[in-house]
């Protein structure tokens, strides 16, 4: 029905989106091709039913941290000679797709030769907020914080950071 | 798909999109009056059609007309022009699709299924909200960049930083406000809110979270871009920040856009705050079991309103200038309007109670009136969006920067923790 028809487009877009963050030159161009990645990926997640994972996809990812990038790229106001220049941009293409032919046949051979075995459906519920939620602080409630302090460290690093240049210019 | 399934959502599409393009004629019109009402002067009350000036309603038909067959000029220094036309499009849209999760009105029970009345039911709730917010955040920093002028881009930079810091405490706020409710979804906190507190008071947002109320509004207001916070385009600095290249329906894009945020960061603090569709002291069950009493009080409710409401016309249309018997012909039609509009509901409630009462159709008189209920407070929270514009100055943006980070974080931090240990102890 309409479930493959959706697959392969939103695919299709997330692959179209990556490419085109790495042949754009402009940032700008870069940065929203990536967005419709993200958007197109939060789209694949939400057919896998993963209703929780698409909407956290959408507001951190496309909404919070490609709008800090967006912000940021309209900060520096770029113009089209601070761009590096990329002269032999074909030849690193073109030796980057050598370079990676056989590690792509290699994942091509490992994925054909995987059984073909149904999984079974989803159970109701799943990826809904609540049965994460359980999975998170039952299952997973050591990994969960160990990352929450990470995340802390890397917040106080990098106000360290700021702290420490803007009293180096006083 | 059943008939009466489509219908159904035909009519949810149709509100979750007409609504809010509809409220954006009521209020630029409550806007400007409002403003007039303020500032104790009369507003735009000239523009007329054969006399009829629509208490001024018709001067929006103007503007429209206006901005319609204005030249859309496309500056020649813009190099992105996809992006510059993207951007406009991009607020209207994503202000126009966070409307679509907001209940109307109780989920309709016919027959064996139920039907939620919002143009999405999604279960995700608030999270759509959240999700659909920051792309029009896209929409401002592609319009203030692709300008390519320094107006354009200063607003653009405040604009974009403004609306980031404050989806943080929003989003704080909201994190205490759904720990009470124990749900995102948002016919389910509608639900919740139907309920009593002691027995007495209803059950509502601003009751069981006051600090989350303050800076939730703080916060919506921030969103918007509206007075006091709306230094993305202050006039004596930077003109009009980032819409400031647009013209045209572009331009009335970016104008509508605003609008609808507005309308519906209304609808969502009714919502989340004020009880959504409810009506204070008679949950859904209530009214439908009190069908009948409830549609006779109606018809004995209504003509005493349209009674004060043809009095208050009677007394304010007829003025002096420019023609007075006209404006007395025109008071008259106003008033036989309310009248004819007052016996035709009378005529259809009548026919309900001698007809239809039970069953189905006291559950559509429910959805009917709960809708007009949520209408109501929705529009009562942008008229005081209104009230605030007209009454508070600017701040100043170092102000606004440290009122978000400074003030509003710590206190919806704070808010999470007394929330966090009541809900706890209350189990």
């Amino acid at each position: 029905m309409s479930q493959p028809l959706l697959f392969y487009a939103l695919s299709l877009l997330a692959i179209v989106g990556a490419v085109g963050l790495l042949m754009f030159k402009h940032p700008m161009n870069a940065a929203m091709s990536f967005a419709v990645t993200l958007i197109a990926l939060a789209g694949l997640y939400g057919l896998l039913s993963a209703t929780l994972v698409f909407a956290i996809q959408l507001i951190v990812y496309a909404g919070a941290i490609m709008s800090l990038i967006l912000f940021i790229i309209m900060f520096l106001n770029i113009q089209p000679d601070d761009l590096p220049d990329e002269s032999g941009y074909w030849y690193y293409l073109a030796g980057g797709a050598a370079a990676l032919t056989p590690l792509a046949l290699l994942l091509l051979y490992g994925i054909n030769s995987l059984s073909v075995t149904s999984t079974p459906e989803a159970p109701p519920g799943f990826g809904t907020i609540k049965e994460v939620g359980v999975v998170l602080f039952t299952d997973w409630l050591l990994p969960f914080e160990i990352v929450s302090i990470l995340l802390l460290v890397a917040l106080v690093g990098a106000v360290v950071l700021a702290g420490k240049r803007e009293g180096g210019n006083d | 798909m059943s008939g009466t399934e489509i219908f159904i959502t035909i009519i949810r599409v149709g509100f979750g999109v007409f609504v809010p393009l509809s409220a954006v004629a009521v209020m630029v019109w409550m806007e400007r009056r409002g403003a007039g009402f303020i500032q104790d002067r009369a507003g735009p009350n000239r523009c007329n059609v054969l006399g009829f000036r629509f208490g001024g309603l018709l001067q929006n038909i103007a503007d429209a007309i206006k901005l319609l067959f204005k030249e859309d000029v496309i500056p020649g220094h813009i190099a992105h022009k996809f992006y510059f036309i993207l951007a406009p499009a991009l607020v209207f849209i994503t202000a126009l699709l966070c409307f679509a999760v907001i209940p109307f009105a109780d989920a309709l029970v016919l027959g064996a299924s139920t039907y939620l009345m919002q143009a999405m039911p999604l279960e995700l709730g608030i999270l759509w909200f959240l999700a659909i917010i920051g792309f029009g955040v896209y929409g401002i920093i592609l319009a203030g960049w692709a300008s390519h002028n320094k107006y354009g881009l200063l607003g653009g930079l405040r604009a974009a930083a403004q609306v980031i810091s404050y989806e943080i405490p929003m989003g704080l706020a909201l994190v205490s406000l759904l720990a009470v409710y124990g749900t995102v979804n948002l016919t389910e906190v509608t639900q919740f809110q139907g309920r009593l507190l002691f027995g007495v008071i209803p059950m509502w947002g601003v009751v069981l979270q006051p600090l989350g109320f303050i800076i939730f509004v703080i916060a919506a207001f921030a969103e918007t871009n509206r007075t006091p916070f709306d230094l993305a385009e202050g006039e004596s600095e930077i003109v009009a920040g980032f819409h400031v290249e647009y013209s045209s329906m572009k331009f009335a894009l970016f104008f509508m856009g605003e609008y609808i945020a507005m309308f519906v960061s209304s609808a969502l603090i009714v919502t989340l705050f004020f009880g959504g569709y409810q009506i204070p002291w008679l949950n859904t069950q209530t009214l439908v079991a009190h069908a009948r009493p409830v549609a006779v009080a109606l018809m004995l409710i209504l003509p005493a309103a349209a009674y004060v409401f043809a009095r208050w016309i009677g007394f304010n249309n007829p003025g002096p200038a420019p023609n007075p018997a006209q404006r007395v012909r025109e008071t008259k039609v106003y008033i036989a309007v309310v009248w004819s509009l007052v016996a035709l509901i009378e005529v259809i409630l009548l026919g309900y109670i001698v007809a239809g009462a039970g069953g189905a159709a006291d559950r559509i008189l429910v959805v009917w009136l709960q809708t007009a209920v949520f209408l109501l407070k929705t529009f009562f929270v942008c008229f005081v969006y209104v009230w605030v514009r007209w009454t508070l100055p600017r701040f100043r943006y170092d102000q606004l920067q440290k009122l978000g980070w400074e003030k509003l974080l710590p206190l919806a931090l704070f808010n999470i923790f007394i929330t966090g240990a009541v809900v706890v102890a209350l189990g």
